[in-house]
């Protein structure tokens, strides 16, 4: 199949291009690559420079160490962070399945909740109440993750105390845990959901107008029957690849949340990182992302081409 | 132009309204603006009719930082969204116009540049060169043309197909005679959305990547300004005057660009419905 063939190669390209970018990133910038590629606060001095350059393979030409880069990529090895004392690989490890813990439930949910009422809203999008929940949604949609977050910490944690200031736990016991997420979790997924809210509203729109669902009425269903019977399938293709992109973006999504709830995740790794200039874990949590997003991407085309017809076809 | 907004629905016009209202104070920062905004008066003074939104950690002025600092996001913004915007309208045009091997180049290069996580990158560069808010908005110019570039593509492979452009081309008009003057500007609605588009998310960009401590130290945008109040305990104090005005119009721009650009494509429907 030469479009399959043609997407591999794009996928190919993209990945290759994307971790050589990362080994050009800390050599091309402003500054010594040393201190690039080991972070600021590493204070060494004359001969344990000379040792550093050489472990990192500075002293080598430039094809060499690229050849070398790619080799410990391909060995999942990304380096040793100073900062922290450890591998880069086990930093990120350690960090990821609290990650996972807050954005999967909350992509989940929000992509429920979303995709429901925002199919509703499509459906009778001339009722009142109807505009006020969609002005609602795009309002939340139009605000910065961070700041609603912040809104919420303040309003709903310190003001009415209603939930824990920080963190993931305090005692350890699963009651706990559930205390702590359930405010990001809600935030994510208020956030999420206004994702899926708009875009399954104007695909319900655009299905709507369609003759399959002139002929639906015209059988004798009634509105709700229309709707979920025969739109919503066809409406939902747009959603499967807002989902899989969010899986690309499951490390990352929660970035802003994890900052402002102090969550020890993958985004306060990448803040603290950022806040020292620890520069390999930057790297390194960059790298994990890029190919999780190019996998979401493949999985985006693979499920779109599964689900619709019309797609495989072409 | 009065029809044109009469035929505007009632949430593009409030959008019309609030954006120009912003534009205005951006433009006009100097007039509109109490203060300067780096002077200084005593701290943490809570609104008040001296000082309409009170002052902050330094005390500067809340209200004379925000109208100021409309100036700033909107230059990124517009920036960005008009950089983004030619990259991608030359791209899809030139893919759309001579096909083939072109386009296959062209389009796989669209295809990669989508794939790249845009905000970890801009976060890991910018970590790197400590950016200028010219910088930033140069990064995401950079980045964000690749939607507008698959729009002008499909619709420049319709427009190629009229008429007039091969009428155009028997009468002996060069290439890049036809593109820019029968082409492009029947491509032009198509842009429009997604220009808007572009110059929220830029905004929403800017303010996310200021309060990661990455802006412009020197430049105060209303991310700075949530930025400052985060890290100097305006949230732990209360002092809510001086993080949620900055919030508040980051929100409210991006809800007025929204709006207008609804509009856009509502029309959009209807003219392809009436083709």
């Amino acid at each position: 199949m030469p479009l399959a063939a043609k997407k591999a190669a794009r996928y190919a390209v993209a990945f290759f291009l994307i971790i050589s970018l990362n080994f050009a990133i800390p050599r091309a910038m402003p500054g010594d690559p040393l201190t690039n590629l080991l972070g600021e606060d590493v204070d060494a001095a004359g001969s344990t420079i000379v040792e550093l350059r050489e472990k990192m393979g500075l002293d080598q030409p430039l094809h060499l160490q690229y050849l070398c880069y790619w080799r410990n990529i391909l060995c999942l090895d990304l380096g040793y962070s100073y900062h922290l004392h450890s591998p880069v690989s086990s930093a990120i490890l350690s960090r990821i399945r609290w990650t996972l813990l807050l954005s999967v439930p909350s992509l989940i949910l929000g992509a429920a909740i979303g995709t429901f009422f925002g199919a509703l809203a499509g459906w009778k999008r001339r009722e009142a109440v109807g505009k006020l929940e969609t002005a609602l949604v795009l309002t939340v949609f139009c605000t910065p993750p961070y700041f609603l977050s912040l809104l919420a910490l303040y309003v709903l944690s310190f003001y009415l105390g209603l939930f824990p200031l920080k963190g993931f736990y305090s005692s350890g016991s699963w009651l706990d845990i559930a205390h702590h997420f359930m405010l990001p979790v809600l935030v994510m997924t208020l956030f999420s959901a206004s994702r899926n809210y708009m875009i399954m509203r104007g695909s319900v729109i655009q299905e709507k107008a369609s003759l399959y669902a002139a002929y639906a009425r015209a059988k004798g269903l009634y509105g709700n029957q229309i709707l979920f019977r025969h739109i919503f399938k066809n409406a939902l293709l747009p959603i499967i690849t807002l989902l899989a992109l969010d899986f690309g973006f499951i490390l990352s999504g929660a970035l802003f949340i994890e900052i402002v709830f102090s969550m020890n995740g993958m985004g306060n790794l990448i803040y603290d990182a950022l806040l020292s200039r620890d520069y390999p874990v930057l790297q390194g949590s960059f790298l994990i992302i890029t190919v999780m997003v190019i996998a979401a991407n493949l999985l985006a085309d693979l499920l779109y081409s599964r689900v619709d017809p019309r797609v495989r076809w072409q | 132009m009065f029809d044109l907004i009469g035929a505007l629905s009632a949430s593009s016009k409030i959008g019309l309204a609030l954006f120009l209202l912003f534009l205005l104070m951006a433009v006009f920062a100097e007039a509109v603006a109490p203060y300067d905004p780096w002077l200084r008066f005593s701290p943490f003074m809570p609104p008040g009719f001296a000082h309409l939104l009170g002052t902050n950690d330094l005390g500067n002025d809340i209200l004379s930082e925000l109208i100021f600092g409309s100036r700033v996001s909107l230059i990124v913004g517009f920036g960005a969204a008009i950089m983004a915007t030619v990259i991608g309208t030359v791209v899809g045009l030139l893919a759309g116009y001579f096909r083939g091997l072109t386009d296959e180049l062209l389009m796989g290069l669209t295809d990669v540049f989508l794939m790249i996580p845009q905000i970890p990158l801009i976060i890991v560069l910018a970590a790197f060169l400590r950016p200028s808010f010219w910088m930033t908005a140069l990064l995401m110019g950079c980045l964000w043309w690749t939607s507008t570039a698959r729009v002008v593509r499909s619709r420049a492979l319709q427009v190629r197909e009229m008429s007039y452009v091969e009428s155009a081309a028997s009468l002996g008009f060069s290439r890049a005679h036809i593109i820019f003057t029968d082409v492009l500007p029947n491509v032009l609605h198509v842009i429009m959305p997604k220009f808007l588009l572009a110059i929220a998310s830029a905004l929403i960009a800017e303010a996310s990547i200021s309060f990661l401590g990455l802006g412009d130290l020197t430049m105060k945008s209303w991310g700075m300004m949530i930025n400052f109040a985060f890290t100097r305990g305006g949230f732990i104090n209360g002092y809510w005057w001086w993080y949620l005005p900055p919030g508040l119009c980051v929100t409210l721009f991006v809800l007025s660009v929204i709006l207008m650009g609804s509009n856009l494509e509502d029309r959009e429907e209807v003219v392809q419905v009436a083709q």
